[in-house]
This record gives structure tokens, sequence and C-alpha cells, in this order.
């Protein structure tokens, strides 16, 4: 049963939140503050965070900024509806996905297994297989990522896309297609996810031959440069 | 406390004074110079001088070149010179003064006066008429106080323009502080930049600082207002639709009709809010402040794309007709909730079959507008609500307009989206039926994209079927 940590300062949201989660096959705990959430994120024992971007002292956004370096256990923001800025610094921080509030738990239900599929990462039907392609190399087995030798500490979203990306090296990726492929859903207007993902993969992969790895093709999508 | 006024007050007067001062030092340097012309000495050499060169004059072109000379004479000297015979006659036929006359009268011309000789007349005398120097004649002849007057004026000139500057810099600066706010940089104060000046443009100012700071203020208090409605309308909204899974949990399988009208209704009042709060924040002027280029022909041909599959479900459709690339400056959300708004109206009331045609155009005529067009083949819109159209919450056909969904405010919206971006949207019914919706956005578009074809944006169909098989 995959461990879910619900962080909102809405106790009866979270209390409806966590029954109806429950029944559809999750153990929920819950953090009604900021400073709570944190403390038990980092016990590490969650498989998923799903954290509200407006809570009380600590913000959804700060717990994010304390949690990530150390720990790439995956993260769903909670914004509230119509504040974009609120979407791309929740990506810039490292989330894995962000789901404007009020939504439909439907929809969240979604997300989370798409999350959690990402995060436990099948090997695909080939089994364990390790990419190379010039200075990188990604094992699929233990989806991890080392550039130059060195390990890259990526989320389980950032590492779909790059797999996604690496595995088309040299095409374009639509956006579309990259958002079903990589994030398991159909890509929506004002939709900044995918740019977001880019733009942490390529801070942490830094540029090829002083270039931009992953170059943005307008109005159409990505692509990894062959090196 | 007038410092202004009083400012203005002594600047003009001083001005003034100068201005007088000077040209009376130059009437007087003048009338000084008249005098010493008037000395016996002078006067004498002067008369001897010209009567040689009249005498040369006369003897080398007759009587016609001495008339010519005498005129040129008479244009440029300040004082007349008569050129009289004995027969008391000037030259040129103008009246003499009574001196003269009397002088003739008596007849006592001394031998040695100079005179002018012409063969077959009598000899004529040169006299400088000092009585017929007039003011007309001296304002006939300006070159003669030419010097001290240019002076005087380009004294005054001098002042009145330091004048001028100081009390217009301010204003300029004013100008350019209310043009900042304009475009959303309400942290602009203009007092700090007038230094120490204590005046009523100093205290104006000060004033309009005072205004700018309570508006920051307001806009600021505004926002946070915004975010508490937004937070405290949508908590319960969130935690109805939660509830209403949970509901549709246990009733495993049963009145799901009634809950999923339950989940469109609350749909509904959550896109109602968002869309509340969208006119909100347009109209504070909070979106007015983020540009960035925006790919209009791009953003035209994905809002299509979109409508146009919803639309296919049911056998409507959406297509550009004509495109032109152009980027603008603006404010992406903002412009693409805008065209999808009016699209969507057109969606609605578009007859069963027929299509909704967008096309994007450079204004003929008219450089760095571009037109927009978004028409549908539906019933059109009474003309006295067309002038409302724009309004929130206006609807034209109550019953119909909420059956398919329309809340009023769309276009509410989309109008005042185009209004930060500069740009118009208007509405008329054609002639063969449908709305007509055009949008006027002000462009700056690079140089080097300006293809007169059609684009061709991908996935959107650019010709135009106006009618789909039902």
């Amino acid at each position: 049963m995959d461990h879910i940590l619900l962080a909102d300062d809405d106790m009866e949201l979270g209390e409806m939140l966590t029954q109806y989660l429950g029944a559809e096959g999750f153990a929920v705990d819950t953090a009604h503050d900021g400073e709570t959430a944190l403390t038990m994120a980092r016990a590490g024992t969650y498989d998923l965070v799903i954290l509200d971007v407006m809570m009380p002292r600590i913000g959804g956004f700060d717990v994010l900024r304390a949690l990530r370096p150390r720990s790439l256990v995956p993260v769903l923001m909670l914004t509230a509806r119509g504040e974009d800025v609120d979407s791309i610094v929740g990506l810039e921080l490292g989330a894995d996905d962000y789901l404007a509030k009020p939504c439909n738990p439907r929809v969240l239900v979604a997300r989370i297994h798409a999350i959690l599929r990402r995060a436990a990462g099948g090997c695909g039907p080939a089994g364990p297989e390790v990419l190379t392609l010039g200075d990188v190399e990604l094992h699929t087995g233990t989806r991890c990522v080392r550039c130059h030798g060195q390990q890259v500490l990526l989320t389980s979203t950032e590492y779909s896309v790059f797999e996604a990306l690496l595995r088309a090296a040299g095409r374009v990726v639509s956006k579309a297609q990259l958002s079903e492929q990589a994030l398991g859903r159909v890509l929506t207007p004002y939709d900044r996810s995918l740019d977001m993902h880019v733009s942490s993969l390529r801070r942490k992969l830094g540029p090829l031959h002083g270039d931009e790895r992953i170059k943005t093709v307008r109005g159409v999508g990505y692509q990894y440069v062959r090196p | 406390m007038h410092r202004l006024f009083w400012k203005i007050f002594i600047s003009f007067w001083a001005a003034l004074i100068l201005f007088s001062a000077t040209t009376m030092f130059a009437a007087s340097h003048f009338v000084d110079r008249l005098r010493q012309r008037q000395e016996a000495t002078p006067l004498r050499q002067r008369i001897l001088q010209d009567t040689v060169r009249g005498q040369s004059i006369a003897d080398r072109s007759g009587l016609p070149g001495l008339e010519r000379w005498l005129r040129r004479l008479n244009r440029h000297e300040l004082v007349p010179m008569l050129l009289v015979n004995r027969r008391g006659a000037d030259l040129l036929g103008r009246p003499l003064p009574p001196a003269v006359l009397q002088r003739l009268a008596r007849g006592n011309f001394p031998a040695r006066r100079p005179r002018i000789l012409l063969p077959g007349h009598s000899p004529y005398f040169l006299f400088p008429d000092f009585q017929g120097v007039t003011l007309a004649r001296l304002i006939g002849r300006p070159h003669v106080i030419m010097l001290p007057l240019v002076l005087a004026a380009v004294v005054s000139g001098l002042v009145c323009l330091a004048l001028a500057r100081y009390l217009t810099a301010p204003i300029g600066r004013l100008r350019r502080a209310t043009e900042a706010y304009a475009s959303g940089q309400l942290s602009e104060r203009v007092a700090p930049s007038l230094g120490g000046r204590k005046d009523e443009i100093a205290d104006f100012a000060r004033a309009f600082d005072q205004m700018a700071q309570h508006l920051q203020e307001l806009m600021a208090s505004q926002r946070q207002l915004l975010s508490d409605v937004s937070h405290e309308l949508r908590s319960p909204l969130a935690r109805l639709q939660v509830a209403l899974g949970l509901a549709r949990q246990r009733a495993e399988g049963r009145a799901a009709p009634e809950f999923d009208r339950i989940e469109l209704e609350a749909e509904r009042l959550n896109d109602l809010i968002g869309q509340l709060l969208s006119l909100a924040r347009i109209e504070a002027g909070v979106a007015a402040t983020q540009r960035e280029p925006v790919d209009l022909s791009e953003l035209l041909a994905t809002v299509a794309a979109d409508a146009d599959f919803e639309a296919r479900s049911r056998n409507r459709a959406v297509t550009v007709v004509r495109s032109v690339a152009a980027v603008i400056p603006g404010h992406a959300t903002l412009l693409r909730s805008a065209i999808e708004n009016i699209v969507r109206n057109a969606l609605r009331h578009t007859a069963e079959g027929s299509a909704v045609t967008l096309s994007l155009e450079r204004e003929a005529g008219r450089d760095g507008w571009l037109a927009l067009s978004i028409r549908d083949h539906g019933p059109g819109v009474p003309e006295k609500f067309l002038p409302h159209l724009f309004e929130p919450f206006v609807r034209v056909d109550d019953a119909r307009d909420r059956s398919s969904g329309g809340y009023g405010l769309g276009l509410a919206i989309a109008k005042r989206a185009i209004g930060v971006h500069g740009g118009t949207v208007t509405a008329a019914n054609e002639p063969d039926g449908g709305l007509h919706v055009r949008i006027r956005l002000p462009a700056t578009v690079p140089a080097a994209a300006q293809p007169p074809a059609v684009a061709d944006p991908p996935g959107v169909r650019t010709h135009a079927p106006p009618a789909l098989p039902p």
C-alpha cells in the first residue's frame, strides 16, 4: 500500500481526502502546517507528499525548498487556481507536478497514480538497460543518471522527461507527446510543467560543449541534442 | 506661500525691465551719435564727402544717376539729405523744412558751400534735414539701431528661456512619472528628483507622490483581498468536491446523474469564481506589468485547434481562414483567455453544422495594427444589445445563454484583456446572419517576419468550409 503525506491547513478537507484516498487504496497521514509536514516528510517513509501552497507559518514552497536538495520523494503541489506563478515556482523548486485547487478528487487520484508509476519506474519490456549518449549515462533499472561519471539527482518526473528525450535524441519530441509519455497525461493549455522540468534538467545536467543540451523548438517541442 | 507666483512675477518683471533698459540704452546711444553728427566739423566734412561723391556720380551718369544715388542714400540714412537748387526745389520733390526755406529766401549761400554742378542746371546744395528724423522714419530703417535691439532681444530671450526651463522641467518630470504609473510602475516618485525646490510645483509633486503612495497601498491591499477571497471562496468548494467524491464512492453507482449534475455545477461555480477573479485582477492592473513576446498567430492556431476539437463532437467547427506572422509584446495568458472567451462564445451560438471562422490580418492602410476577427454563423445579437455585449453579466437571451453555459463574464474579460494591450473589441451583426467580433491590437512586428502570404500553422486547416455536412 502506497503511503501518502497530505499537508493542508484545511483540516476538514484533509479528513475527507484521507477517507477518499483510503477508499482508493492509499494510506494517508495528514499534517496541518508546514513545520509538521517538513518533519514528517524528512522521516522519509512516504511514497508521495501532497503539499498545499497556502499554509500558515511555513508555506508549501518553503517546505519544498527545505526538503528538496536531500530528499527526492515525489511531491505534488496544490496551487490556487489562476495563479500561474505558483505552479511555475513549485516546479522550479523541484515539485513533480501541480494541481490547481479546488480540484476534482478523481483527477487528484489520477495524478497520484501517474507520479507513483514514474517513481516506481517499471523497466519496460526489455528489462533494465543502460542508455549511453556522449557524456551521459542512464540506468533504467536503478533510475539513476550519471553525467561525466557523476551521479545527477533527478526527481522521478525529471527522470521520466529525460528518459523520453534521451531515447529520441536528435529528434524533436512534441510537447503533447512528451506530456503523455513522461507525465502520463494529456497536455492542457497554460500547462508550464514540461517547460519547468526541462529547465531544471538543463540546470542539473549543465551545458553540452558549451551549448544547450536540450533545445526548445518553438511551437513544437524539445530536442535532446546528439553530441 | 506663493513662491512660484513671486518667481514668475519677479522674473517677468526683471526681464521686462532688462529689455526696456537695453532699449533705452540703445536709444540714448543713438541720440548721442545723432548729436555728434550735428556738430559743425563732422557735419561739414560729411556734406563735403557726399557732395564730392554726388558730383562724381552726376559727371558719370547725369541727373538720373544722381536721383538713384539720392534715393539710395535716403533709404539707408536716418537723417534725410535734401538736394536743393536755388529755386528751393528738392531733386526728389520732398518738402523742405522752414529753416532751409528761410535760408533760401535770404539767399545767403556762402560761396564756399560745396555744390553739385550739372550742365544745363543750376547748382544743387546738400542739406541734412535733422527735423525730418521721425519715429516712422526710424522704424522704416531698423538697421541703424539693429545691434542694440538684437542685444536686448537676445539677453531678454535668454532670461525667458531659463525661466521657462525652470518652470517646465519639473512638469516634464511629473509627466514621465504619470506615464510610469500608467504602465504599472507605481513605485515612481517625483519629489526627490526636484532637490530642495520649495514652490507650488514642488508642493504639487509631493501631493502627487502621496497619491502614488496611496494608490500603491490600495493596489497591494486589493491584491491581498483578491487572494483572500480566492482562498475563502474556494476552500468550501474544495471540500464540496471531495465530499462529492466520497458520496460517489459510497453510493456505488447509484444516483450517478445527480452526482454528475452536482459536479458540473461545482465546476461552473469554480469557473465563475475564477473568471470573477481574473476580471478583478485585470481591472486592478495586476497583469499590465508583465509583458513578454507573444506569437499571436501561434496562439490563434492553438486556441482554434483546442476549440475545434471540442466543437467536432457537437458537429460544429472552428477554422482559421487567414493568419499572418505577428509577435506582439503582451501577457500570453490574458491574450489567450481573451481570444478563447470570444471563440467559445461564438461556438456556443453558431448553428449546428456551421463553422466559426477566425482570421488574423495586418490592418490595411494603418500600419502597426493587427485585426483579428471571429465570426460565427448563428442568430446574431439584437442590435440594442450590441453596445452592452462586453459588459459583465449581460445576457442577451436569459434562458438560452444559461443552458448553453454562458456566465456573461467571458466577453467582459476579453474586452478588458484586449484593453490592457491597448487594443479594442467591437461586435457587429453580419447581414447574412451571425455575430462578427473584431479585435484591433497594436502590433510591433519584426521587420523580417512580414510574409504577405497566408501562414499555415500546423494542425489547423486554412481553407474555410462554411458548413459541415449535417
